[in-house]
């Protein structure tokens, strides 16, 4: 899938064909020009956040052992989406169980807290313009 | 910035029917720990009484510096920056009395069982005197116990907390959970305990000790990453880490310095931590908490203060008559640098602005 710089402005809303059937994911971009998206951060009801929160941030994600690799790396996402968030999305884009555990690792040093959001993690941990998060089915760094 | 309408919490006798049982698996206990030197509760220390309100997550900075105690000032001879970080970081530290109180904050609780929950016979409250620093999933086994005694085992799902309608994050340290909500009533703090209806949206679950453990540990990595870059949690063992824990779990205050006075250090080359740890909560948002970089030291050489980093952070929270913060049972002054204000406070998140 390409990866430039260019960033989707809005997050595509519901299942993509046939990306979905390859990839297993919830979104894709439009047809390889715009980077990934998530699909849209936060449950019905929620308000859309303000200012800065809406922007996205780039998040590069990447395998740990012998963790299937997802096809796509680089996703732009919502500030406010949470590591949970994050988790429940790869679970789906691998073909995960639900039951099955996934740790999500900063700087691979330590594992953030599900509640916590993404766009703190990147104020804090990000660099090149982008927040590297590795993730791996069984405890990697404790 | 609230003001507290009553000092801080003084420890009351618990009633004759229950027991003020020592928090976390420690040794049972009949009341506060003193600490040592003094019998009586440590006031705050500095200068006005401003309410005292803290929370912590390990690892993190309060918002909040203990002033510098009565005795000579130290005068560094050469204003470098480096000699007047570590000067002033290493005389907090000599302050066991500033930690000590840090670390024996207690908030007295009364814990009732909530009233759609089914139970063969009527549950008493219970009181508890709950440490600022630890986790309420950490210390309430007896809490638990206390309630199940009364409930048909199938009535009995994972335990959670609400005071006034608002799950209790468990996640949060008590200290912090205490002052977003509660600070400005009046004691005992009344919580209620469920053991149905666990709301998934709001609260994380906590199956066991080891996932308090996990989230422990956590934090001070996190704080880690900010102050030296993983560099002195790295070079530990595995048995250092676990002795934190223990410290922690067991409410034993040497054990844990032992090895957190590691992470509190760092080489005067170095100016101060790289960053400083810490979290703003805000009991007037709906954000969870404010968590930026921020540095000790200025370009110009002299110490940030706590009155910097909110500027800076979290510029509403200002108030025309200036700001005052409240760590772990004390009371801190503006002026006050962080790096001094971080080390007395240990792990603590900022507090409630």
């Amino acid at each position: 899938m390409a990866e430039d710089g260019e960033q989707a402005a809005v997050s595509p809303q519901g299942e993509a064909g046939e990306e979905a059937a390859e990839t297993g994911a919830a979104a894709a971009a439009a047809a390889g020009s715009a980077e990934p998206v998530l699909p849209a951060a936060g449950s019905p009801g929620t308000e859309e956040p303000a200012g800065d929160a809406r922007k996205k941030i780039d998040v590069l994600l990447k395998a740990v052992g012998d963790t299937p690799i997802m096809r796509t790396k680089k996703w732009a996402v919502e500030r406010t989406r949470t590591i949970q968030g994050l988790v429940d999305f790869i679970k789906k884009f691998l073909k995960l169980m639900a039951s099955e555990q996934l740790f999500i690792y900063v700087n691979q040093s330590f594992a953030p807290s599900p509640d916590q959001e993404v766009g703190t993690l990147y104020e804090c941990f990000g660099s090149d313009g982008k927040l590297v998060l590795h993730y791996c089915k069984t405890q990697a760094w404790g | 910035m609230r003001q507290r309408s009553t000092p801080r919490p003084a420890r009351r006798p618990p009633p004759p029917s229950a027991s003020a049982a020592a928090p976390g698996s420690g040794p049972e206990r009949g009341g506060r720990p003193k600490p040592g030197g003094s019998g009586a509760a440590p006031e705050p220390r500095g200068r006005a009484a401003h309410a005292r309100v803290g929370g912590a997550a390990p690892g993190f900075l309060p918002g909040a510096a203990a002033p510098a105690r009565g005795g000579p000032q130290f005068q560094p001879k050469k204003r470098t920056r480096s000699t007047c970080a570590s000067l002033l970081l290493g005389r907090m530290t000599d302050d066991k009395d500033v930690l000590r109180d840090v670390w024996f904050g207690r908030i007295p609780t009364c814990f009732t069982l909530y009233q759609d929950e089914i139970t063969e016979r009527e549950a008493e409250p219970y009181y508890l005197l709950l440490p600022r620093i630890s986790y309420l999933t950490l210390v309430t086994d007896k809490v638990k116990k206390h309630f199940q005694k009364v409930m048909r085992q199938e009535e009995i799902n994972e335990i959670w907390f609400e005071y006034e309608g608002t799950p209790l994050k468990w996640h949060y340290p008590i200290g912090l959970l205490f002052d977003l909500h509660a600070s400005n009533t009046a004691l005992p703090w009344n919580i209620t305990v469920h053991f149905k209806n666990f709301p998934e949206k709001d609260l994380l679950h906590c199956h066991s000790k080891d996932v308090i453990e996990a989230h422990f540990m956590a934090c001070i990595k996190e704080a880690d990453a900010l102050k030296h870059k993983s560099q002195v949690i790295n070079e530990m063992q595995k048995k250092d880490h676990k002795q934190l824990w223990m410290g922690l779990q067991n409410d034993k205050f040497e054990q844990f310095w032992a090895i957190n006075r590691k992470l509190m250090e760092y080489p005067p080359e170095d100016n101060g931590f790289r960053y400083i740890p810490f979290r703003i909560y805000q009991a007037t948002t709906e954000r969870p908490f404010i968590q930026k970089l921020f540095r000790p030291i200025a370009s110009g050489g002299q110490l940030h203060t706590l009155g910097d980093l909110l500027k800076d952070v979290c510029p509403s929270a200002i108030t025309p008559e200036g700001v005052s913060y409240l760590g772990f049972n004390r009371a801190f002054p503006a002026a006050q640098p962080c790096v001094v204000a971080f080390d007395c406070s240990s792990y603590t998140p900022s507090v409630p602005v």
